[in-house]
């Protein structure tokens, strides 16, 4: 992978430079930011779908949390924001040695709490020993090869590794290795360290650029400026730019593009692709769609047999492969994303490092399809059924347009509408043919996503109870990989084992959509999903 | 409702952890939450709970219940009040003018306009009062909730307008049938027969002697009321205790839809009651 050396190579390189400053050509804020100069100060209103549920980096799981946190704590490296890359944070420097077994990180001097306390090298050992600590929260397995950490000076932390792990500097730049501060966690009230932090985190306290100071539970959340950030913007201060921010909460799509339009929010996420092309023709409103990790394909169960004990048509390669030849993702797009998405070219995004795809994986080819299908073992065509959100319009429309090409070559789908809960029940019992899936990394490195996908002994390949022992053996290897060449040409084959085996129906990716009024700028939404208002401003 | 929450099937694990947990962080959350035990267990301890007020913390915002919906309780109660009071102000003067003008074209119109709202879905008035008066007009805010009293008031006129269009044509109907009957009965003709006035038979008599039907409409009304916040409150962002429901079903919230659903019994009924005791004061005959 090209990650160890060029992370140091950027590392030199941004040393002191103000990150904000350094666009990222192609991303679609970056243009107008660039041209305009920041203003300082006022109150940006920013319209989410779902309020955050739980600020606890190291015990949260949702996305609500994930997205925003970024803006009350940061890690020790951060994310760059096309999400190929790594770049300094908490930590200005760090160096392998010991064959990658030893990390030394240099910490960011002079860096402060929201509530104007220094953090310190206890702070950073405290943080990495509790999100690692496997108790807690569905996260430590990112972390899990560090044996310890140790404060080697108040500005350097050193940590040692069970083995040589090539993911792990992406995982100190990931969510769930926020630093926070041991003092305050600790003080407050409560026996077990879930009952402080349902007490911290509803008043959370991190060195990010906004300190949270007013919650109300599914309504709103108002983050005022942290005067004690370390990050500087283009004018040489300290960001950011605006002096207050709040999220308000509106879960219905249509009530949040209104309150948009009659200049009640500055910004709103999630919004609906058939929306997009009028809100691109609205000259108050300015439609910003980022590229993300975001991939949208249907989970198929591989397993000889059904629950209900009947041969399962989709354990068959052929029929898989013939099922993918089958669909015109093209058409797919262009129905339920108004032609926003790109067809997937390998389980993960492209925007994934290491990402390795071919541009025309499964290109529409009934006549293939069909051969594919008469070589199978069901070459009479079968009954299948696909599990999906009721009340989800994308997968409803997904389902409707694979049906109507699946029928050409004999395939009947049957559609079954179940609630959330139901469905992600019967998913991890196996007790499933098919369901629309949709999937985004948390960290800007490929081990997750193959985690879950590809290596069979995490949940068994996405619950889809497909195996390759070879896949396994690669990812394994993968995992403590110090040549980055070698550690690519794994991906590589892992990807090109996965693509034709087929576990799942390939279909595409899609950006994430949100609109801005014309005077508000400079927000980033980086391909892994965290919302960066810390160079976000407003003009007039 | 304990049992029956447990029966849906999936569990506050499987909508909290989404696709991705493993086995092990599974098992690990569910015995953290005490859903391992058996469900006559878990009755137990939550009817030991719930009687020295204790309901335990919501799975999903690791805030004690009771706080969460003492926190939302005030919007859906302000919401359906409003709402009320705006059907009684249409409706009463409405069922008048229907009533004296039976069958001809004043009647007709205010019932067949009454008919298309109860039968337009709420989402949709809602979304159409949204974008006339606030989006277009901006008379009123697109939703929300705001931050004092009056504020409250103004974000909560529209969609308290929405929930009182298909009260109010049912409380309408209703009224105007009983109006009619009054109309006709010998008290009235007594009365005319003395020589009252017109305007106070229709006060006096006619309005007090028919609105005892409608106050009973009006209790049996409370639940519905509350179950049409569900969907206002989802479409104009206000944080009321409908939505809350429905998030705490999709996510198996059991903590949440128990308390709650112990909290709207007692709002109903005491409904319920106040309807009796408001009965009682229009019709002396109830009490006895």
């Amino acid at each position: 992978m090209t990650k160890t050396s060029g992370l140091t190579r950027r590392a030199t390189m941004a040393l002191g430079a103000s990150f904000a400053a350094v666009p990222a050509l192609g991303l679609p804020g970056s243009a107008h930011a660039a041209a305009i100069a920041p203003v300082r100060g006022g109150k940006m209103i920013y319209g989410r779908y779902a309020d955050s549920l739980f600020l606890d980096p190291v015990l949260t799981d949702a996305n609500v949390d994930i997205w925003v946190m970024n803006n009350l704590y940061d890690t020790l490296l951060s994310p760059t924001d096309d999400g190929l890359g790594l770049q300094p944070g908490l930590a200005t420097k760090w160096a392998l040695s010991d064959a990658g077994k030893t990390i030394t990180l240099t910490l960011r001097p002079d860096v402060k709490f929201a509530n104007g306390t220094p953090m310190q090298a206890s702070d950073v050992k405290w943080s990495l020993d509790r999100c690692r600590n496997p108790k807690n929260g569905p996260w430590p397995d990112l972390v899990a090869s560090i044996d310890s950490v140790e404060i080697a000076s108040p500005t350097s932390v050193v940590l040692k590794l069970k083995h040589a792990d090539p993911s792990l500097l992406a995982a100190l730049a990931t969510f769930n290795t926020g630093i926070m501060p041991q003092a305050l966690f600790e003080a407050a009230p409560g026996d077990t360290d879930e009952a402080k932090s349902k007490v911290y985190s509803l008043k959370p306290i991190g060195t990010g650029p906004f300190l949270l100071a007013d919650w109300k539970l599914g309504v709103s959340m108002r983050l005022v400026r942290n005067p004690h950030y370390w990050k500087k913007g283009t004018d040489g201060k300290p960001l950011p730019y605006l002096d207050e921010l709040e999220f308000q909460i509106i879960p219905d799509d249509n009530t949040r593009l209104l309150k948009l339009k009659a200049g009640e929010l500055h910004g709103t996420e999630f919004v609906p692709f058939s929306r997009v092309k009028e809100l691109k023709a609205d000259t108050n409103l300015r439609m910003e769609l980022w590229p993300s990790t975001k991939v949208n394909f249907l989970t198929f169960n591989v397993r000889p047999k059904l629950t209900d004990g009947s041969a399962n048509p989709l354990s068959d390669v052929k029929v898989r492969q013939a099922l993918n030849y089958a669909v015109n993702k093209d058409a797919v797009i262009a129905i339920v994303t108004q032609g926003l998405g790109i067809p997937m070219t390998s389980f993960m995004s492209k925007t994934t490092p290491l990402h390795v795809g071919k541009s025309d994986l499964y290109k529409a080819d009934v006549a293939k399809a069909k051969k594919l299908l008469a070589e199978s073992s069901f070459a009479k065509g079968f009954e299948v059924s696909c599990m999906t959100v009721a009340g989800n319009a994308d997968s409803t429309n997904i389902l409707t347009t694979v049906q109507q090409m699946w029928s050409a070559i004999g395939v009947k789908l049957k559609i079954e509408q179940l609630d959330n809960p139901t469905l992600t029940k019967r998913y991890r019992a196996g007790d499933f043919s098919m369901r629309v899936s949709g999937w985004t990394n948390d960290i800007s490195d490929p081990n997750e996503i193959t985690s879950y996908f590809a290596y069979f002994p995490n949940i068994a390949s996405l619950h889809s109870g497909w195996q390759d022992k070879k896949v396994d053996g690669l990812f394994d290897a993968s995992q403590q990989e110090v040549d980055p060449v070698k550690r690519a040409s794994e991906y590589k084959q892992i990807q090109e084992i996965y693509a034709d085996a087929a576990p799942i129906l390939f279909l595409y990716e899609t950006p994430y959509p949100v609109a801005f009024r014309k005077n508000a700028m400079g927000f980033v939404q980086i391909p892994l999903g965290n919302n960066l208002f810390e160079g976000a401003f407003l003009t007039k | 409702m304990f049992v029956l929450a447990r029966l849906l099937p999936g569990d506050p694990v499987s909508a909290m952890l989404g696709d991705r947990a493993t086995d092990a962080t599974v098992d690990r959350l569910t015995a953290q939450l005490g859903l391992d035990q058996s469900i006559p267990v878990q009755l137990l301890q939550f009817l030991g709970g719930a009687v020295q007020g204790r309901f335990g913390d919501s799975i999903a915002y690791h805030i004690p219940v009771t706080q969460l919906i003492a926190d939302r309780l005030p919007a859906t109660l302000t919401l359906t009040g409003l709402s009320m009071v705006i059907a009684l102000v249409l409706a009463v003067p409405l069922a008048f003018v229907a009533a004296l003008q039976a069958d001809r074209w004043p009647d007709l119109i205010i019932r067949g306009v009454f008919q298309v709202g109860l039968s337009t879905p709420i989402f949709y008035v809602g979304l159409l009062l949204l974008t006339v008066f606030a989006a277009w007009l901006g008379l009123f805010p697109v939703g929300g909730y705001g931050d004092t009293v009056l504020e409250h008031l103004w974000h909560l006129f529209l969609p308290a307008l929405t929930l009182a269009f298909s009260f109010a044509a049912v409380l309408m109907r209703s009224l105007r049938g009983a109006i009619l009957s009054v109309l006709n009965a010998e008290f009235v003709d007594f009365a005319r027969a003395k020589g009252i006035r017109q305007r106070l038979i229709l006060f006096r008599h006619v309005l007090r002697n028919a609105l005892i039907a409608t106050v009973s409409l009006i209790g049996l009304n409370v639940g519905s009321l509350l179950g049409g916040a569900v969907i206002t409150e989802s479409v104009f962002a206000v944080p009321g205790v409908g939505r809350l429901m429905v998030d705490s079903i999709f996510a198996r919230d059991y903590p949440v839809i128990q308390a709650l659903t112990l909290a709207l019994a007692v709002l109903v009924s005491l409904a319920f009651l106040l309807t009796d005791i408001v009965q009682m004061a229009l019709d002396p005959r109830v009490g006895r």
